[in-house]
């Protein structure tokens, strides 16, 4: 397998786009024909769309990775396939409504809401699908488990209200970000790499300063996944520190204090209050 | 043997995706251990590249690249970094028949003498027309990468496009399959294959007039610079599945410099800098942790770990007996047994108490561990807390993992780790208390 082939080359790919031709490399089908022998393509078709794709494939070989390819740390294996997404991706391809009724934390409940469904999204820390949705009485932006939805049917909508929703979205998304600067403790510039791979995965800018040899890295979080930076910024520890973001310096305070006192140790400011 | 080595491209996307328009050109310049001149050369056939694969944005002059390259989570989950796979340079007169044949086989089986007519046809004016023989010689290689076939039956042959996978296939089933190579490609390494594949099937979905096409799902913290490493990728397996040495330049990451330029030019000859390695290569590990990948091989000094950003120029070498590889690649099974990625130090056994969060609701704490603390166990559990156990080479690279935890997790034992655990929390402590 060499993936620099000559024909996946950007001139010959964009002229075969112009002329509406499609093209497909042995490369590609061995592949396919190796995940399709993943679990998770059971449930992403019908017996009969499967046999007729292992049909095509059949003069194809499979891949011969896996015997020597080793993957670690790796979260142990859900299905990333659930059987919600054909429906739900129908949906929002085709800009309908959604009635939805989910539960929430405490076995409760909530019941036939209405809503605008956007985006699905998988996070691979969690291994877990959810909706991105939009709560139509609410107007405000949700994110439900797809393992937490008890029903979901489509609604009629008038288009141009379903593209009223979909173009505020992105404002409304927007306005949930928050900015942070992390600064790379120069004694572990040496480690750069490994703490800009950790962070690689946030929408990010970095910055050097050439005189303190300091990197920096300006991060724009959606309000919803402070939990996951503090989470990453505990992982690499004394190498970073927040310089911008009050509420993450907080908690990173809240948090190195909270854990000391696991150790039965009792910080210094915490003893000077008078007890009583 | 000319063969086209994308090392330099590679190291200059990583370094692009990862530091993301910190330095200026000469800095830039000076890690990779390239002249401006160079960088500004690789910088300009990487843009032209860029404008052509994304035609819906089409670049204004003199736009940054990092700009361009700068992921828009909710837009769109394409690879941004893909594009170096189309990198391969072909000839423009190539390039125009190998498109002007596959068009021509678009709907119809044809004949080697049906094909040259079309792609005359096809030739704008100014341009010398192709002979049969290298209409004959591209069709060959058209065969060999799979993309046509000959249909069985007498002289003279006919060719068709082997494009089964979408002819085949009713719309609803194609959404399937490109909803499926998506979630694979994205989710399951190798992706690279996958990725491209993608690529096609969205095009043709895009196609069709029935269906508004769009892309509906996204994928979160993802290592975007991943797929860089997966240029090397299959060279090494294809190695390790021989029996066989590799040869390479290797640049430790933890040394600034990461590329050495192999110019002519005296000026650009850096290659001291670097080191050649010569091993056999036995694993190829990828680190879910961290999105990177490692080669694991033996050497003189034995098992030998090589970061895959920091190997260059490599080159298949001597085959080895196959009872010697046998053996070392059972030593070091051996050895990376209990690595909580790589390490191949001594196993250790660690303890840790873990704390659920509150005492109603599934503990997201517990699921965490589960999903994440690999062949570790929960050998006690009340409802304040559980005790998880697990036996690693060495505490270093689980350590990062438990810290993140924060106040959820104590450790136990090693009773070094848990001291080493209240120090690190105390210099952090300590630098957040200032406010």
């Amino acid at each position: 397998m060499n993936p620099f082939e000559k024909i996946f080359n950007y001139q010959i790919l964009s002229r075969l786009e112009d002329s509406g031709t499609f093209m497909v490399t042995s490369q590609e089908r061995s592949w396919l024909k190796t995940m399709l022998d993943h679990p998770a393509a059971a449930d992403a078709f019908s017996p009969a769309t499967l046999e007729k794709l292992r049909a095509i494939l059949e003069p194809d070989a499979g891949m011969e990775t896996p015997e020597h390819l080793l993957e670690k740390a790796k979260a142990a294996g859900k299905p990333v396939v659930h059987p919600l997404l054909r429906p739900l991706r129908r949906a929002i391809m085709r800009k309908r409504a959604i009635n939805i009724s989910y539960a929430i934390k405490g076995g409760r409940t909530h019941k036939d809401q209405p809503g605008l469904p956007y985006k699905l999204e998988f996070s691979m820390v969690k291994q877990e699908w959810y909706l991105l949705w939009y709560h139509r009485k609410n107007r405000s932006l949700l994110r439900t488990r797809l393992y937490s939805i008890l029903s979901v049917s489509e609604e009629p909508i008038a288009e141009s209200d379903a593209d009223r929703i979909l173009e505020r979205i992105p404002q409304l998304l927007d306005a949930r970000r928050t900015e942070a600067v992390i600064d790379v403790v120069p004694r572990y510039n040496g480690e750069l790499s490994r703490i800009l791979y950790a962070l690689s995965c946030f929408d990010k800018e970095v910055t050097y300063d050439e005189g303190q040899d300091t990197y920096s890295v300006r991060l724009l979080v959606p309000g919803d996944e402070q939990e996951y930076l503090l989470s990453k910024l505990r992982f690499l520890g004394r190498r970073v520190r927040i310089r911008e973001g009050a509420y993450l310096r907080r908690r990173m305070l809240e948090s190195s204090t909270k854990a000391l006192e696991r150790y039965g140790i009792v910080s210094a400011c915490k003893e000077e209050v008078p007890k009583g | 043997m000319a063969k086209e080595s994308f090392d330099k491209e590679i190291q200059f996307l990583r370094m692009l995706a990862l530091t993301s328009g910190a330095y200026s050109r000469q800095q830039f310049a000076d890690r990779l251990g390239i002249s401006v001149h160079t960088f500004d050369k690789t910088i300009r056939k990487l843009k032209d590249i860029v404008s052509t694969v994304h035609q819906q944005l089409p670049m204004e002059q003199g736009a940054e690249l990092a700009d361009a390259l700068r992921f828009s989570y909710y837009e769109s989950a394409d690879p941004v970094l893909l594009f170096l796979f189309r990198a391969k340079s072909v000839k423009e007169s190539e390039g125009l028949r190998i498109s002007l044949l596959l068009s021509a086989m678009r709907d119809e089986t044809l004949t080697v003498s049906e094909l040259l007519d079309a792609c005359c046809g096809g030739t704008p004016d100014g341009v010398p027309y192709p002979d049969e023989k290298t209409v004959r010689s591209d069709l060959k290689y058209l065969e060999e990468v799979g993309v046509i076939c000959r249909e069985p039956g007498p002289r003279p042959y006919r060719y068709r496009i082997r494009g089964e996978l979408v002819h085949e296939l009713s719309e609803e089933e194609l959404l399937d399959l490109y909803d499926f190579v998506d979630i694979m490609a994205n989710t399951q390494v190798p992706s690279v294959p996958g990725y491209l594949l993608r690529d096609g099937l969205k095009k043709q979905l895009q196609r069709s007039e029935a269906m508004p096409f769009t892309e509906t799902f996204l994928y979160k913290y993802h290592y975007h610079s991943r797929i860089l490493d997966e240029a090397h990728l299959f060279t090494l397996l294809k190695a390790i599945r021989n029996r066989h040495k590799v040869r390479f330049l290797y640049f430790s990451p933890k040394t600034e410099l990461s590329y050495a330029s192999k110019n002519t030019n005296p000026l650009f000859e850096r290659e001291s800098k670097g080191r050649w390695e010569k091993v056999l290569p036995l694993k190829v590990v990828y680190d879910h942790q961290y999105g990177r990948w490692y080669l694991l091989a033996n050497g003189r000094e034995g098992i030998r770990k090589y970061r895959m950003e920091g190997m260059t120029q490599i080159e298949e070498d001597a085959a080895v007996d196959e009872a010697w590889f046998e053996a070392k690649m059972q030593e070091l099974e051996e050895r990376i047994r209990h690595s909580w990625l790589i390490d191949t130090g001594r196993p250790v056994t660690v303890r840790a108490r873990f704390f659920h969060p509150g005492v109603s609701g599934p503990s997201f704490v517990k699921e965490r561990v589960l999903l994440q603390g690999q062949w570790g166990e929960i050998i006690e559990e009340d409802e304040v807390s559980f005790i998880y156990e697990i036996t690693v080479n060495g505490t270093t690279e689980i350590k990062p993992w438990l810290r993140s935890f924060g106040s959820a997790c104590e450790i136990l034992e090693p009773l070094t780790l848990r001291q080493e655990m209240i120090d690190e929390w105390k210099e952090i402590q300590a630098a957040y208390e200032s406010v």
